[in-house]
């Protein structure tokens, strides 16, 4: 069995006085799409620099395709996006890719070919003697996600890579990581939107307050969080359905969307039941179906779970 | 070293390539020109003929001997063939002295404003003169310190020949008598001539002091704040991720230094360019050889010449160390300005220590300056240029600045592997500590 592209091994970091990331483990193997999935402040991120070897661990160790000497060193095998966008305003846009490409040790004229066609790829090629600070953020953000990945680099870590994009751009960006998947080559990326991991991501962790949560392949942590869920879709009169909903002998716990609603079933009840009684009361349903459970409802159901145990831990 | 060589390339090129840049190498050196130059030409009067009316009150005929002494005076260095002073000789009495005078004053001073026949002075000679040597001039250059030295002499050397010669000495003895001394000073080094005059050798040494200082501080800047924006655009998080703290600082340090050395190639070509063409672009703008040849350009040995560039080359990257450290520990160019002022002081101490080496070049001040490495690049070449320094002595202070300097980067890198990602609040003392201990 080969490597694991990353492996980080019950890590620490503390930032004077509080706790980034708390004894934290995560195994991206290689090949497929790795989501890292969290919500705001979780420690994604500063996961994501422990990675890349930006931060040093306070405890635990963070190897690389099985090798311990930090992302520097290996830099040539790895294109990273950090979460904070940057890139030399001044600077023409091929320039800055060149130079970009050079830092990861490949030759100018190489760099300059390379940087030409991922120009051109992204709809961004007239822009190519541009500086840089003429660009709007979506092409700027474009230009950094090319050099990120301008040495192909076997392994992709993206921090947060569609966000601040519009739908049309995020579906290019999203082509492209799905591609990068399928040449066999690995992409850990962090997001905080869960519906686009659900449909991207082979395997995934959620991380909340520095610590896993549950981490798997999509399909085992939906096995392994159980329960019957439902979704449901409504077409009129939603208010007769509150008191249905209410019912905590039936149903344990819903997502409401308005339009929509995601439920659990309490353990044993009856989905047919629960129909029945929708449809005696008058509500109008566009959609009934018993569901895997979303990411979403997931990672509602347990980092909202988690962040109380965690909470109280703390006052006790 | 490939990547120390991109980031190299990148700072040099967007460096050069900014409008920044152009201005300030073609404005720079019209700054300092004006600079050397504007001094000079208020101190020294006009380089243009004066017109001067001679009014002769006494028995003697003292006017006929002042008149020919003034118009026997050059402009420039001898070389020149331009009188300094036309004179026209009035003769008047002790009764009508007075209305000659006034009405010679009143055509006085209007030279600059286009009227031709009047005068720029008018020197008044009595019989009180010869005996007392007291006399008048009334002029519109009366301000300026140096034509009324030179013409004040000029008047008591007339004055001299005419007390002489009436005692009874012969014109001609007078006149052997009179000649002024001429001193040529040439500098000595290790029991060797060198070549270089006096005022040569200080010039250089100025030179030297001048343009390290101007360059640290206009370069040296620069790399700090490019640290700031590196760390306020972002981009460093990328960087840090395939480039050692290292190779980010001494490219960033060796690219802005390039740039700044281009800088001076480019100031240093136009000079060289222009003095070994100089009688030749004079011929163009109408100027005679002969005055042109008369403005010292001095030239340096090739010894001095290494002396210098190897210390200018320490200095710049000893200081850029400093300077890109500071601007890790920051986040704003407000903030570095708390840090930077210490560099900049010992910037300024070393400049101005050069003026006193100027005055003492052996001495234990510089001696001991040469020996402290933020203040070695000033007095170093300033010694060597003025006196001849001990091998010893030379290579001791050379060691010392490459000790200085790796000490400088190594502590400056360390600083920049934490402080570059730090976008919080500034460091305390002890944390930097930490940093640099970590």
């Amino acid at each position: 069995m080969p490597s694991p592209s990353v492996s980080v091994e019950s890590v620490t970091k503390r930032f004077s006085g509080h706790t980034a990331v708390n004894r934290l483990s995560l195994q991206v193997s290689a090949g497929g799409i790795f989501g890292l999935l969290g919500p705001n402040g979780a420690g994604k991120s500063t996961t994501i620099r422990l990675i890349m070897g930006i931060l040093e661990p306070d405890e635990g160790s963070v190897s690389l395709f099985g090798s311990a000497h930090g992302s520097r060193k290996l830099s040539a095998r790895i294109g990273y996006l950090p979460e904070e966008r940057g890139l030399y305003k001044k600077m023409k846009v091929l320039d800055h890719l060149i130079f970009l490409g050079e830092t990861k040790g490949i030759s100018r004229a190489d760099a300059r070919r390379r940087a030409l066609a991922w120009l051109e790829r992204l709809g961004i090629g007239e822009w190519a003697l541009k500086k840089v600070e003429d660009l709007s953020k979506g092409m700027q953000q474009k230009v950094q996600f090319a050099g990120a990945l301008l040495h192909e680099p076997e392994l992709v870590i993206l921090d947060e890579p569609f966000s601040g994009l519009d739908p049309v751009n995020a579906q290019v960006m999203k082509d492209i990581v799905v591609e990068i998947a399928a040449s066999g080559r690995t992409v850990l990326f962090s997001t905080h939107v869960m519906e686009q991991a659900e449909r991207m991501c082979d395997r995934i962790a959620i991380i909340a307050r520095g610590q896993t949560v549950v981490s798997g392949t999509v399909a085992q942590v939906k096995a392994d969080f159980g329960g019957r869920h439902v979704a449901l879709g409504f077409s009129h009169d939603k208010s007769r359905a509150e008191a249905i909903l209410a019912d905590r002998s039936l149903i344990a716990r819903v997502d409401d969307y308005g339009a929509s609603a995601e439920l659990q079933m309490v353990d044993g009840a009856d989905p047919g039941q629960l129909l029945a009684a929708l449809v005696h009361a008058g509500v109008g349903l566009r959609r009934f179906e018993v569901v895997e459970p979303s990411l979403h409802a997931i990672f509602i159901a347990r980092v909202g779970a988690d962040a109380a145990v965690a909470h109280a831990g703390a006052a006790a | 070293m490939k990547k120390i060589i991109a980031v190299i390339r990148r700072e040099f090129v967007e460096r050069v390539r900014t409008r920044a840049f152009l201005i300030s190498t073609i404005l720079l050196p019209v700054f300092i020109v004006m600079m050397a130059v504007l001094p000079g030409l208020m101190m020294s009067g006009s380089d243009r003929t004066s017109r001067v009316a001679v009014v002769d009150a006494s028995s003697v005929g003292l006017g006929q001997s002042v008149s020919q002494a003034m118009q026997s005076e050059k402009l420039g260095d001898g070389s020149s063939t331009n009188a300094r002073y036309s004179v026209q000789v009035f003769p008047a009495t002790t009764a009508n002295l007075a209305a000659v005078r006034d009405g010679l004053i009143a055509s006085t001073g209007f030279s600059g404003k286009g009227q031709k026949d009047g005068w720029d002075g008018v020197l008044v000679l009595t019989d009180d003169t010869l005996a007392s040597g007291k006399l008048d001039y009334y002029g519109s250059n009366v301000g300026s310190l140096q034509s009324m030295s030179k013409l004040q002499r000029t008047v008591s050397n007339a004055l001299a020949g005419v007390r002489l010669g009436k005692s009874g000495v012969d014109e001609a003895l007078v006149k052997r008598a009179m000649a002024p001394a001429d001193m040529d000073t040439t500098k000595v080094s290790d029991g060797k001539l060198t070549g270089q005059s006096g005022e040569d050798s200080f010039l250089i040494a100025y030179f030297m002091g001048f343009v390290l200082y101007i360059s640290i501080l206009l370069y040296g800047q620069q790399t700090m704040t490019s640290v700031i924006e590196e760390k306020s655009s972002r981009i460093m998080e990328v960087l840090t991720s395939s480039l050692t703290p290292f190779q980010m600082l001494l490219g960033k340090v060796l690219g802005v230094g390039m740039a700044g050395l281009a800088q001076m190639a480019i100031w240093g070509g136009s000079v060289f360019l222009v003095s070994s063409q100089r009688v030749h672009l004079a011929g163009i703008f109408g100027m005679s050889a002969d005055a042109v040849r008369s403005f010292p350009i001095p030239s340096m040995a090739p010894g001095l010449l290494v002396v210098f560039l190897l210390y200018f080359a320490l200095g710049f990257l000893l200081y850029g160390a400093l300077y890109a450290a500071i601007g890790a520990m920051c986040n704003t160019i407000q903030e570095t300005q708390q840090y930077a002022v210490f560099v900049t002081m010992s910037i300024l101490l070393g400049f101005f220590s050069v003026f006193s080496l100027i005055k003492d070049p052996t001495g234990s001040l510089g001696v001991t300056m040469s020996y402290i490495p933020l203040f070695a690049p000033f007095t170093m070449p300033v010694r060597w240029s003025l006196s001849s320094v001990p091998p010893l002595q030379l290579a001791l202070s050379l060691g010392l600045m490459v000790l200085a300097l790796l000490a400088c980067v190594w502590l400056a890198a360390r600083i920049y592997r934490t402080g570059i990602l730090m976008y919080g609040k500034k460091p305390s003392w002890r944390e930097l500590w930490r940093w640099i201990r970590a």
